[in-house]
């Protein structure tokens, strides 16, 4: 957890994603303690009010829970749940942005699959 | 939970008034964010909130409640007369907090059966009134001169004194602190540079130990590394304490992130109050070709307008959610004579866009048709786009 935070986006969106993209990197791991939102307030120096909104976000969604008294929690499943999710969006995040950028540039459909097809698969 | 209310604050300076009737409540354990432009009035403001230069009209009135705090025994039972005394009819079964902290009050007050029961608010006018000001603090800028003469006084000796005035001072922080900063205590004020008088007020006020610590211009002349490892050790105490913070300065864009809530001082009145994250979750800027960007922020005023050939670009701020657009956007999704509804739909910006702005995933985005970009807007760019206009 060290990218830093941009000015683009909402900074508890970021929190929330960092949380996120550690799970599907098993930097944290399923029923392990994630920081708590004074440790990220400190970490990333934003306030904690700021990092609980986040962290928040993660529990609304079941990717978190809370342990009473001890702190937040990686629910089993979750990293499955993560993907689940990015799959889901994979589509208006990433292909419809595709196709309007190809079709300003006059890049027709297949081109695009051509392009596709020939692009290396990633790591 | 303490807090600081005022009402109706009014200052002038002979004819000159600089604060036109301020309402403000400061509540506890928050990190504030006072920002204005020069002369907009913050350091009269924090001064006469801290009972450090009078108003002229208007009232100052700290809110404290017996639960909790420790030092309340201090005043318990001794003679009020002076102040108005409000008890609150809460029982101690409201919450869960609060029946352990009434519990608590119970063992060091037996016999005081009705305190038992009651959560009690206390209170008391800032003026020359120690009671309040026992939980304030204002570290002001340092002068170096004294009237004409220079302030030959010495850095130790102006950290005693503020350890004699500030009955939660902590020794063993300022202590930290100095050794933190790397401050040479032996040094006259009349010798310290920009930033080194910055530290020691950083100093004063964190080692205070006051439930309430406003800074003005903490981070003036500090080095990039001092200033950051100021926002370090202050989200420290902050995390470990909940004491609150008021925070003026003019190096927005990197003090933003500490603040919980932001005030936007504008020459003498309050611009804004609002939670940070979900004042910029309002602010937008939108770019494009100068007739789409007008249709599209038709009936949001359009601050900070930049044109360059064909383009230009705006700020705008949307209405807080739940609260009615203005007036001219109440019609936004109706249909003009003769347009569709989905003409008029892509034609203005609509609540979809804001939340698919919102949803963070997408940094700006754009309106496929009409080719405008609307980006999020730092508290920097709002507070320039809100604060920067001629007036």
């Amino acid at each position: 957890m060290h990218e830093i935070l941009s000015q683009e986006k909402s900074i508890y969106i970021q929190i929330k994603e960092m949380i996120e993209e550690d799970i599907l990197r098993d930097i944290l791991l399923e029923e392990e303690r994630v920081p708590s939102t004074n440790e990220l307030a400190r970490a990333y120096a934003i306030n904690p009010a700021t990092a609980a909104k986040g962290v928040n976000l993660l529990v609304d969604e079941g990717i978190l829970y809370k342990k009473r008294g001890i702190g937040m929690f990686v629910r089993t499943g979750a990293k499955k749940a993560i993907m689940e999710k990015r799959k889901k969006n994979f589509y208006d995040d990433y292909v419809k942005r595709l196709m309007a950028e190809a079709d300003s540039l006059g890049i027709t459909k297949e081109e695009l699959v051509a392009m596709i097809q020939e692009a290396p698969a990633g790591e | 939970m303490s807090k600081i209310v005022a009402s109706g604050i009014v200052k002038r300076y002979g004819e000159k008034e600089v604060l036109h009737g301020i309402d403000l409540e400061l509540e506890q354990g928050k990190i504030y964010g006072l920002i204005g432009r020069n002369g907009a009035g913050k350091t009269t403001l924090l001064s006469i909130l801290s009972s450090q230069n009078p108003a002229t009209e208007g009232s100052v009135v700290v809110e404290l409640s017996s639960a909790g705090a420790g030092e309340q025994e201090d005043w318990k039972g001794k003679d009020c007369s002076a102040n108005e005394r409000v008890v609150e009819g809460r029982s101690r079964t409201d919450t869960d907090e609060n029946g352990r902290e009434n519990g608590r009050t119970a063992k060091t007050d037996m016999g005081h059966a009705k305190n038992e029961l009651r959560l009690e608010t206390v209170r008391e006018s800032v003026w020359e009134n120690p009671k309040a000001l026992s939980h304030l603090c204002f570290s002001r800028e340092l002068n170096t001169m004294v009237g004409n003469s220079a302030n030959t006084m010495k850095v130790k000796e102006y950290l005693k004194i503020a350890s004699l005035f500030l009955p939660h001072w902590d020794q063993k922080m300022a202590d930290r602190l100095v050794a933190e900063f790397g401050l040479d205590t032996k040094k006259k004020i009349s010798k310290l540079s920009k930033g080194m008088l910055s530290m020691v007020t950083i100093v004063v006020a964190l080692a205070s130990g006051e439930e309430f610590t406003f800074l003005d211009e903490p981070v003036a002349g500090l080095d990039v590394v001092a200033r950051e490892k100021f926002y370090q050790l202050l989200l420290e105490e902050f995390t470990e304490t909940g004491r609150t913070f008021v925070i003026s300065t003019h190096i927005i864009e990197e003090a933003a992130d500490i603040f919980e809530e932001v005030i936007l001082l504008d020459e003498g009145n309050i611009l804004l109050k609002e939670n940070l994250e979900e004042l910029l979750e309002r602010a937008w800027c939108v770019s494009g070709r100068e007739d789409e960007v007008d249709r599209a922020t038709a009936g949001y005023t359009q601050h900070h307008v930049e044109r360059l050939g064909r383009s230009k670009s705006v700020t705008i701020l949307a209405p807080k959610p739940g609260e009615a657009p203005n007036n001219e956007r109440t019609d936004r999704l109706e249909p003009k004579p003769g347009e569709s509804v989905e003409n008029e739909r892509a034609d203005r910006l609509t609540d979809t866009d804001i939340e698919r702005g919102q949803s963070g995933r997408k940094p700006g985005f754009t309106r496929g048709s009409t080719g405008l970009t609307i980006q999020k807007v730092s508290l920097q760019k709002l507070f320039v786009a809100l604060c920067g206009e001629e007036h």
